[in-house]
């Protein structure tokens, strides 16, 4: 079990240690949350600032999946991003 | 009592002393009607960023109080009323930061 461990933690750890090209990298590719660090910036509808960084030119809200945000602070996103909208900041 | 935020957007093609009556008009209603005003901020004239009524611009009036349905109500009721509003938000917040200003004027 011991050594079955080991080679698990080794795989994840270094993303150059494939043995093929065409080896597909699960996982490795994974960014932390950028609003749930320490001293993250808040989240609200006067921030417009950091608002405009989560929205497309069209206005559209982006995916968490390209901006790898977490999934209790994209719902705190989208709804602030709603109230600045009505108010017509964004 | 909870803790509210409450913004107003004003047409813009009012005169100075009319914005500073509707400031004071809804500052007296929440007062009156067992709320009370924590903070006041003028975010100025800014830019609207899509026609609402067909105004381009708006005059930015936001409140910070506490109360409970009694003034909502009222302010609603007011709001309606009011011609010279185009838009306006509340939003109910567990606890107020009431120091920081999201739209300083330079």
């Amino acid at each position: 079990m011991k050594r079955k461990n080991k080679k698990f933690q080794k795989r994840s750890s270094n993303s150059l240690n494939k043995l093929s090209l065409f080896q597909k990298n699960d996982g490795k590719f994974s960014k932390k949350c950028p609003l749930s660090v320490k001293d993250a910036p808040i989240v609200d509808y006067k921030n417009v600032s950091l608002l405009k960084k989560y929205i497309s030119d069209n206005g559209k809200i982006i995916s968490s999946k390209i901006t790898s945000v977490s999934f209790g602070k994209q719902k705190k996103l989208t709804k602030e991003i709603k109230r600045a909208k009505i108010l017509g900041l964004i | 009592m909870a803790f509210y935020e409450n913004t107003i957007i004003a047409k813009q093609d009012l005169a100075e002393k009319d914005i500073k009556s509707i400031k004071e008009k809804y500052n007296e209603i929440i007062n009156k009607s067992s709320g009370k005003v924590l903070k006041i901020e003028e975010w100025g004239l800014l830019i609207l960023a899509n026609k609402i009524k067909n105004y381009k611009k708006g005059f930015y009036i936001h409140y910070k109080f506490e109360g409970n349905n009694k003034t909502l109500d009222e302010i609603r009721k007011k709001i309606k009323i009011d011609t010279s509003i185009i838009r306006h938000l509340t939003v109910k917040y567990k606890e107020l930061d009431v120091e920081k200003e999201y739209f300083q004027k330079k």
